[in-house]
């Protein structure tokens, strides 16, 4: 590593790794995130919310407002405009019409030049509200506590599948034992390091908008309908991101809905930037789960059917609530070959902050519960949960839930072989034994790359744009966003070595409606398996035509590869085309009169196919391995009289540098053919396992049973005292 | 308001303010000096990190009142040093920066523990950098960045 | 808009005390997150205020034949790095906060905050730590146990101003200090406790024990620990019992949003369990 920027990818290894291409602006303060910009002078924003959980609002009294102030809100969307985001559904509002459904809904925007009068006027608004009942839970949602909030049963989704054609209630009649759990999961806040932000002004009939955003495209679909203009009147430009983990992805059209009303208004450029514990008490948070297993065992103790019901807390609106759980349920049974499966899936309707997009997406929820499932069966029936999982690994050919089949090659054997011996497995299980206070033990996952089904062919529809200069640099003209992940720099490297042209020569173009090609969005762990295809496979038509001091251009159109079927009405076949693979263990002691927790080590290995830069991939790892540990050990969000609770960085607590020891990270390779080089996802992949790894090594080392998480010291005391 | 005078970077300024506005805001807001960051503006995350009297602080706490007479240094003042050039080069070099928000801060807590520490050990490394907050990183590249700056970086501190 | 001053000297520091009643600013770790607005505004204090931070005469420690002096305006990274303090208050303010915390946040502010959670409160009740607090014309001096007197309280007067801790000099034959915070750095406390034990010839001649975060002020009773003085360890397996439920009464919690009172009591109580374990290891 002592090339200044290694040229070696180019003629060798593709991961082979180079020095990021953000990393000293990063590193030496220079890159500029949306609170760092220069716009001039802007006005400053107050966003006014609810304060009340369900109610009929009744009365919104504005101060008077001096000039140069103004306040904002439905009255000023314009004729022919909607009160609604266009995110996947319609259903989120930009403004609160006559009723309130959760804490935090907008009502309206105060905009004006000074801070402290905004914040003043804010203080001296006043609200009246008629209160109602709300429903806060998935229990209460489901028995429609204080009447319906959405529909006649409050489901923005209910789904019925069943893997394999056999009668599962027969099965289950002729079964020997019948092993029965429920498994919960939390809230969760991103805590991505710099809160959201943007700003907005009005120029030559447009509304641009610089935010700190995860997709571009996804802002300006969401919000041309508010104002009634074509999609060219909103340009939508990316700001240097501080982070995002799925938290701005929809949620930053929450914000620029009232934003460009009130740039129709006034005008002038404005800013919104959220103050953090703003963010934490007014942004969407991971669903919270509840997930209930019947599981049929036979005589020889063999798993021969599940029924399975899994409800998430959508909140007030659906956003993409429905996604995520289709992929709860398409990830139900983690890396597992379970015969005769049912599933139930529901997306309940509460008086909570819409729950949306974050690292995972319904997989580590549903991974999570099938963890700890298999390892409560596994148990029960007295053997090591390891021992017990690996028996039903699927392998290529496998069916999966929805009755496709695995196309790629499993490499969970290998992968297990390599995580036993680095960690030492079985010589510590059988020194530490069980309910000893210290303890290892093991999740087991996979995660589909990109969109369900055919969602990039029918829905996506990703565009790429390659402009070769003439003084022989390209520029990449994508959608895709540098958030963290890296995508600036492994990106460029596919451009670059399919080109032979060195790193420094390819631009990566901020991306900006006005200007970038639609790839779609930065989520769903597609950005390097089907984007960095494309840009692969332009690049090489970039390559043919390639004449020295010309200027070129190219585009290139997604186009799915053959042998994926998918029957999206009913959700049979191939949900993903191919799957990230994942192994992590994870080593604990348990203080017998704290009950604190301490890790002694975590490994893992993953198969992403082929690793496009070395750190940056095992950076993902460590990175994704770590905030999934924090969601299994630390980060206890509550809802208090429908609020957050721990609304600051003081009482949401992220893991700091003492509380994890350096995660061990390990590959496989097995190229995937329509991936570039042989990449696969890798992004949320590398989220969805920790958390399980380390509720099964505390589970073994207090020998109770555990359902949820976090797993902190109250719930490890409250369950040692039963 | 009152006139408070420091040193910034190294040159002596003055200053007229409020004596409670904070630091961060001064820096970013009224002298253009953007590398520092707001995470948390409670003192949590470490995002806002400079030197105070050599000793790093939250700046998002320090009212400018408790600068009067002290050594303030942020990133621009050490990122063009041999000292911060080494911290720089060996965070890129080693992954150890994703998003970056919370990196001028993490640069900062290094360069802090280093003048005391030139050869840290893996501990005191975690220990120094306990109170910056990363979501990306997991941390791993940062402790080999500074490790790898301590290597390269001898007879700097 | 409130004032604020910049005193240049203590006894400039106790007349604006005097004549406006400003607070005292010093690392500023509780009042300017606790009164902190949004970016770019100011925090929106209900009082005057004055920022004492670089005031040298309230800086340094030192020691007076048997009492070691913190001036109040002494930072909690400089009192962990002392050989003068207690270990064990050096452990204590070691595990508060976050490096950069302790560089700005002094032991003075803590106790003015007097949050029942207040880390190092355990410790300094255990040593029997006084504060001195001045007026412009006259001083005084009061046990801490004294000055707390519930959650954010204390018998600071409006001309008042913290101007030291006096800790009396203490040897210990063993000492137990624990800290359960809400993760393993930069955490706030849910519960911490202190012990100090001293044994000669088989008795114990001395006993502290102090625990934090359990109960609007810290737990400590001079009346169960001088029961316990003189006992051998006959005496002490005997009265075990009934002294740990004396103990177990005083402890009550409550729940918060970063933990609960089960957890709370039930710990506290496995770590005095903990301690008399070790005070009866040390007399046999």
């Amino acid at each position: 590593m002592d090339h200044n920027l290694s040229q070696d990818f180019i003629h060798g290894r593709i991961g082979t790794p180079v020095k990021r291409l953000d990393a000293v602006e990063k590193a030496g303060g220079y890159a500029k995130y949306i609170a760092d910009m220069d716009f001039g002078t802007v006005l400053f924003s107050r966003l006014i919310r609810s304060t009340k959980s369900r109610a009929r609002l009744v009365n919104v009294s504005i101060p008077p407002l001096p000039e140069g102030y103004y306040y904002i809100s439905r009255k000023d969307i314009p004729e022919g405009g909607e009160n609604r985001l266009h995110m996947i559904t319609d259903d989120w509002r930009v403004f609160a019409e006559d009723e309130v459904r959760y804490i935090g809904e907008t009502i309206g925007l105060l905009v004006g030049p000074d801070k402290s009068l905004l914040l003043k006027l804010e203080s001296m608004i006043e609200i009246e509200y008629e209160e109602s009942i709300p429903a806060f839970t998935i229990d209460e949602s489901l028995n429609l506590k204080g009447g319906s909030i959405y529909g006649d049963d409050n489901l923005f989704a209910d789904y019925h599948l069943q893997k394999g054609a056999g009668n599962i209630d027969s099965v289950f009649s002729g079964s020997s034992r019948i092993i029965e759990d429920e498994i919960c999961t939390g809230f969760q806040e991103h805590v991505y390091m710099e809160t959201q932000g943007m700003v907005g002004f009005f120029e030559d009939g447009k509304y641009v908008i610089t935010a700190s955003c995860q997709c571009p495209f996804y802002m300006r679909k969401a919000v041309a309908g508010v104002l009634a203009v074509d999609l060219d009147k909103i340009v939508v430009r990316q700001a240097v991101t501080g982070g995002a983990f799925g938290g701005k992805e929809h949620f930053p059209d929450v914000i620029a809905g009232p934003l460009v009303v009130a740039l129709h208004v006034i005008k002038k450029p404005i800013q919104i930037i959220f103050d953090r514990k703003e963010d934490i008490s007014f942004t969407a948070k991971r669903h919270p789960s509840r997930i209930r297993f019947k599981t049929a065992l036979d005589e020889n103790n063999k798993i021969v059917g599940m029924d399975i019901d899994i409800a998430i807390n959508a909140g007030a609106y659906q956003s993409c609530s429905h996604i995520v759980l289709q992929r709860a349920v398409f990830s139900i049974n983690s890396v597992y070959d379970i015969p005769n499966v049912r599933i139930r899936g529901r997306a309940v309707a509460t008086n909570t902050f819409p729950s949306d997009a974050f690292r995972g997406f319904g997989a580590p929820q549903g991974i999570f519960a099938c963890e700890m499932h298999m390892s409560h069966i596994a148990r029960d029936i007295g053997i090591d949960d390891v021992a017990f999982k690996k028996y039903y690994f699927t392998v290529t050919g496998g069916l999966t839930v929805t009755n496709g089949t695995i196309h790629e090659d499993v490499k969970l054997p290998e992968m297990l072989d390599k995580i036993l011996k680095a960690s030492d497995y079985e010589r510590k299980n059988l020194e530490y034994g069980k309910g000893n206070g210290r303890a290892i033990s093991m999740s087991f996952y996979n995660h589909g790359g990109g969109f369900t089904g055919d969602g990039e062919k029918e829905i996506i529809k990703a565009k790429v744009r390659l402009k070769k200069h003439s003084n022989n640099q390209v520029s990449i003209y994508i959608a895709n966003v540098e958030m963290g992940q890296g995508f600036q720099t492994t990106c460029s490297k596919v451009a670059a070595k399919v080109l032979g042209i060195p790193l420094a020569d390819i631009l990566y173009e901020t991306p900006d409606t006005s200007i970038s090609a639609n790839s779609g969005p930065t989520v769903a762990s597609r950005s390097m398996m089907i984007v960095g295809k494309l840009v692969q496979t332009a690049a090489e038509k970039l390559l043919v035509d390639w004449a020295s001091d010309s200027e070129h251009t190219v585009e290139v159109d997604y186009v799915q590869p053959d042998g994926v079927e998918w029957d999206g009405n009913n959700f049979q076949g191939d949900a993903y085309p191919a799957y990230g693979w994942g192994i992590c263990a994870v080593e604990v002691v348990v203080d017998p009169i704290t009950h604190e927790v301490d890790t002694e080590g975590v490994w893992t290995v993953h198969d992403v196919g082929i690793p496009i830069d070395d750190l940056i991939v095992h950076g993902q790892v460590h990175g994704g391995v770590i905030q999934s540990l924090g969601y299994g050990s630390l980060e206890k969000l509550e809802i208090r009289n429908g609020a957050f609770y721990q609304n600051t960085l003081a009482d949401y607590i992220i893991p700091t540098t003492m509380d994890f020891p350096s995660i061990h990270s390990d590959l496989v390779e097995n190229p995937y053919e329509h991936g570039p080089f042989g990449a696969k996802g890798l992004g949320e992949l590398v989220f969805d396992g920790a958390a399980a790894a380390y509720a099964a090594a505390v589970q073994k080392a207090i020998d109770k049973k555990i359902s949820r998480i976090p797993v902190n010291p109250e719930y490890i005391l409250s369950l040692r005292r039963k | 308001m009152q006139e408070i005078t420091f040193t910034l970077n190294g040159k002596i300024i003055t200053v007229t303010e409020n004596p409670s506005s904070r630091l961060l805001d001064i820096l970013r807001e009224k002298l253009g000096l953007t590398a520092v960051k707001e995470g948390c503006g409670e003192g949590e995350c470490g995002a806002c990190s400079v030197l105070k009297d050599g000793k790093l602080v939250n700046s998002c706490i320090v009212p400018i009142g408790a600068v009067q007479g002290v050594d303030i240094v942020t990133l621009e003042g050490i990122r063009d040093t041999e000292e911060g050039k080494c911290i720089i080069d060996s965070f890129a070099e080693s992954g150890a920066v994703q998003c970056g928000f919370c990196t001028p801060g993490m640069v900062m807590a290094s360069a802090a523990l280093l003048r005391t520490t030139p050869k840290p050990n893996e501990y005191q490394i975690r220990e120094a950098l306990s109170g910056n907050l990363c979501r990306c990183t997991g941390y791993n590249m940062l402790i080999t960045g500074i490790q790898l700056a301590a290597k390269r970086g001898e007879g700097i501190w | 808009m409130v004032k604020s001053f910049i005193p240049k000297t203590l006894t400039e520091a106790a007349a604006i005390r005097k004549e406006t009643g400003a607070v005292p600013i010093a690392g500023g770790t509780d009042l300017m997150v606790r009164y902190r607005n949004i970016a770019g505004t100011l925090p929106t204090f209900p009082w005057p205020v004055m920022y004492i931070s670089n005031l040298e005469e309230l800086k340094g420690i030192s020691k007076e034949h048997d009492i070691v002096v913190i001036k109040a305006g002494t930072e909690l990274s400089v009192v962990c790095e002392s050989a003068l303090v207690h270990p064990v208050l050096r452990d204590a303010v070691r595990q508060m906060a976050a490096p950069a915390l302790r560089n700005l946040g002094t032991l003075a502010g803590n106790i003015c905050n007097a949050s029942p959670a207040g880390d190092a409160n355990c410790v300094l009740y255990a040593l029997g730590a006084e504060i001195e607090l001045a007026t412009e014309k006259s001083m005084r001096r009061m046990l801490l146990s004294d000055f707390i007197t519930g959650p954010g309280k204390t018998e600071l007067r409006a001309d008042e101003l913290m101007t030291a801790i006096r800790i009396p000099v203490h040897k210990e034959t063993v000492s137990f200090y624990k800290k359960v915070g809400t993760r393993k750095a930069n955490a706030l406390s849910k519960l911490s406790c202190a012990g100090l034990l001293s044994v000669e010839n088989g008795t114990i001649s001395d006993m502290r024990l102090a625990v934090g975060a359990v109960a609007p002020v810290v737990v400590r009773s001079a009346e169960l620990e001088k029961s316990i003085q003189g006992m051998n360890i006959d005496k002490f397996s005997e009265n075990e019992e009934s002294l740990f439920q004396a103990y177990s009464d005083l402890i009550v919690p409550i729940d918060d949003q970063r933990s609960t009172a089960e957890y709370r009591k039930t710990v506290a109580c496995g770590l005095i369990k903990e301690f008399f374990r070790l005070i009866k290891e040390e007399l046999s």
